[in-house]
Parts: structure tokens; sequence; C-alpha cells
């Protein structure tokens, strides 16, 4: 009985370490990186006003549990129509799901070029990204992948709590 | 006098084991030799002097000091028979290790006796690990958002056009079902295109309409997202002005590049 016991009790201990060395491993691991870039023709069917087409382009990079996201709006002569810079950190990875929870600490805002028209999609970002930050301090945001193939280096991702689906390039 | 877990009691001629408390009144044999090991404890003793009586002045036997020594061994037990040893062709001689014996002893006592309070601390603090893991594996959950409809549209080409729908509730999409039904109505009119899916969904605020199309061109992996913002009442995000300026229906990226090129103008 002694040495079943002694026996025993080594496999309970054993088996306790590995379970806490691999919970230590698991807390301390870092986010796996990585980097979208998204590309989006905008329109904006103002009443009353000619429509204003610009460009966005959105930059999701995800490094060490640290998270930028820049939205880049420019018109289709390419001048710049503001920017709006996100960094946060990476909250958690789910990736039997493909859900990445990432939340927003600080937003900065950049004018585009003199003379160049601001796009409505820029104006309604700010104000939303705003409010949710000035609300709680943090914007919380998940990125959810409906589609991805990485041989074609490509994912479709939705954006919440915004509703926004995009379809963006995979980059390394 | 300790002798391992035994307590010699050289008055009344006892010896006590404290373990099981058995007391054991020592034979005259057993206890004259075990007076003058102790009487000289780390000296050899000889056998002559074991063998001569103490103060009765008896004598005793070779093979009865031999017994004594035997079973005095067998009380102390097998961890603590060594205390008495045998030294070859000179006698017998009690160690001065009890303290040591003792102490090693009493440190596995107390090892035994606290195991199961260092399992249960080790247990509870693997639980708590376990629990942080877990938590953070978890967390607050996170569900992921299903597609509102699947449709599939079918030009006269015979190519298939999946029409995908996303919306975080099942509830007031009028709109955005109303805006489907109206990019599949235009699609419709397409005898073919790059595209084989479109994925859209309008912002929970329903000021902006977003629509990914994707297709394949030549094995190569083909996307265009178009964002539509419209202030108005009732909205109208897709309307035959705006269908015929972003050309859905282009069949390779080289004509859509050149309506882009010909809208820019």
């Amino acid at each position: 009985m002694a040495r079943k016991g002694l026996w025993l009790i080594n496999s309970v201990i054993l088996l306790c370490l590995l379970a806490c060395i691999g919970t230590i491993y698991s807390l301390t691991s870092k986010a796996p990186n990585f980097m979208l870039s998204c590309s989006s023709e905008l329109f904006n069917h103002q009443a009353g006003e000619a429509d204003h087409n610009h460009y966005l382009l959105v930059d999701l990079v995800s490094k060490d549990g640290l998270a930028q996201i820049n939205y880049r709006y420019f018109d289709l002569s390419g001048n710049s129509a503001g920017t709006l810079a996100m960094t946060g950190k990476v909250n958690r990875i789910d990736t039997q799901r493909q859900i990445y929870d990432i939340s927003v600490t600080t937003k900065q805002e950049y004018l585009g070029s003199k003379n160049v028209y601001k796009p409505e999609h820029y104006e309604y970002l700010s104000y939303v990204s705003g409010i949710n930050l000035n609300k709680n301090g943090m914007h919380s945001l998940t990125i959810q992948v409906l589609e991805r193939d990485e041989a074609k280096d490509y994912a479709v991702v939705l954006f919440q709590p915004s509703n926004t689906v995009c379809g963006c390039r995979l980059v390394n | 006098m300790q002798l391992g877990h035994c307590r010699f009691d050289s008055d009344k001629g006892e010896l006590i084991n404290q373990e099981s408390g058995l007391v054991w009144s020592l034979p005259r044999a057993e206890l004259h030799v075990l007076r003058l090991l102790v009487e000289y404890q780390g000296k050899v003793v000889a056998k002559p002097i074991l063998e001569s009586g103490h103060k009765d002045g008896s004598h005793l036997s070779s093979a009865s000091v031999a017994r004594a020594i035997f079973t005095l061994r067998s009380f102390l037990g097998p961890q603590h028979e060594t205390l008495i040893e045998t030294v070859k062709g000179q006698g017998y001689l009690l160690r001065h290790h009890r303290a040591r014996k003792e102490t090693r002893y009493q440190r596995r006592r107390f090892t035994i006796k606290s195991l199961p309070v260092l399992l249960v601390v080790i247990s509870l603090f693997s639980v708590l690990l376990l629990s942080l893991w877990w938590f953070n594996r978890l967390g607050p959950s996170i569900s992921p958002t299903m597609p509102l409809s699947i449709d599939t549209v079918t030009l006269d080409s015979g190519q298939q056009v999946e029409m995908i729908l996303y919306s975080p509730s099942n509830t007031n999409n009028e709109l955005l079902i109303a805006q489907g039904q109206l990019l599949t109505q235009s699609l419709l009119h397409c005898h073919e295109t790059v595209w084989n899916k479109v994925f859209l969904s309008l912002s929970h605020d329903k000021q902006v309409l977003n629509i990914t199309f994707r297709g394949d061109y030549f094995g190569q992996s083909i996307i265009r997202n178009i964002k539509i913002s419209d202030l108005r009442q009732p909205k109208r995000f897709i309307n035959p002005e705006w269908l015929k300026q972003v050309s859905i229906c282009d069949s390779s990226p080289v004509q859509i590049a050149s309506s882009h090129q010909s809208w820019r103008r």
C-alpha cells in the first residue's frame, strides 16, 4: 500500500505540476501576429449634394498582443482626406471560431489635405468611435473571420459592433 | 535513554516502544547485555565482558549473548537494529547514531504527516491556475455572428452567385433584406460576372451599407469592397443611378479598372 500510495501521490503531484506549467505557458504566451489590409470604395448619397467618392484603406496590425488600426481616407485623385489612427490591445483570440477581440484605447485624428472634402464615412467613424471611447475610455472591437484563404492571401471579415463586412488582403 | 524509537529504562529494566506503546521487561541476559552496551556506548564491548556477570557474578554463554543481541535488535526493529553493530572477532558496539537516526525518522514522520497538506496545497494551486487559464480562455463568451440569410442567384449563363446577408440581430432587418433584393435584381441583369459571393451588412445605426464582392480571376482572388453612406430618409443605398456608376456586372478586373477610370473623368 505504502509504495502504491507514494506512486499515486507522485503521479498526482506530477500531473499538477504539468497542469501548472501548461497554464503558466498559456497565460504568458503572446497572441499570434497578423496584418490585414482592406481597401474600400466609399459612396455618399448626401441629400441635395453630388456624391463625393472616396477610397478608404484600413490597415489592421496586431503584434505581441498590441493592435493598431489605421483608417486612411483618400479622394479619387489620391489626396489624403483624413486619417483615424487607433491603438489598443488584443484581449483574446478564439482560434476555433476565428474571432479577435480587441480593445481600442487611444484614437488620433489627422485632417487631410486642404480643400479636400472630408468623407461622410470619416465623420461617421469619428463620431461612433468617439462616443464609445468617451463613455468607457475603451472601444471594444471584435473581428470575425467569415472566409479565409491563406493560399490566396485574403480574408472576408466582419467588424462588430459596427456590423461592417469587409474583404481584406492578408499581409505576411 | 533513547534507542531509536525505543526508550530504555535501565532502573526498571524495561525497553519501551514509543510508537506502539509496547513495554518489554527485559530478561536477565538482554538487560545485562544492553546495560553494558549503553555503559560503553560508542566503544566495542568485547564478548568476554558481555559473557561475564555484571554484578551478581553470573556468567552468560556465548550463545546467550548472541541470542540477547538478536532479540534486542528484533525489538528495535529493522529501522534501528543497526544501532547494535557486530564487530567481527571482537564484540558488539552500540552506535552513537541515535540522534541522527531519530532526526531522520522524525523528518520522515513529519514528511509523511505533512504530505496530505502539501498535496492539498498543490491541488488548490493547480485548480486556481486552471481556473485562471479557463477564465482566460473562455472569458466573457464572444458568440460569432451567423449569416441572416444565404441566397443563391443564378445568372442567365448558369453561373451562380451567393448573396450572404449579415446582421447581429434577427429583428428590424427589412432595410438590409430590401437592399439585398435590389442587389440580387441588378445581378440578375448580368449575363456573367467574376463574382461568386456577395456579402452585405448594414451598420447598426443603418447609416452605412457595406458590400463585399468576392471572386476568382484566373486562379487569383479578387475582392471589391463598397461602403455607401446615406443620411436621407427613406434610405436608398442601392439605386439605379448608383448601379450605373459601379458596374457590378463587370466580368474582369480590367473592365472594373476601366470603368473606374471613365468614372473618375
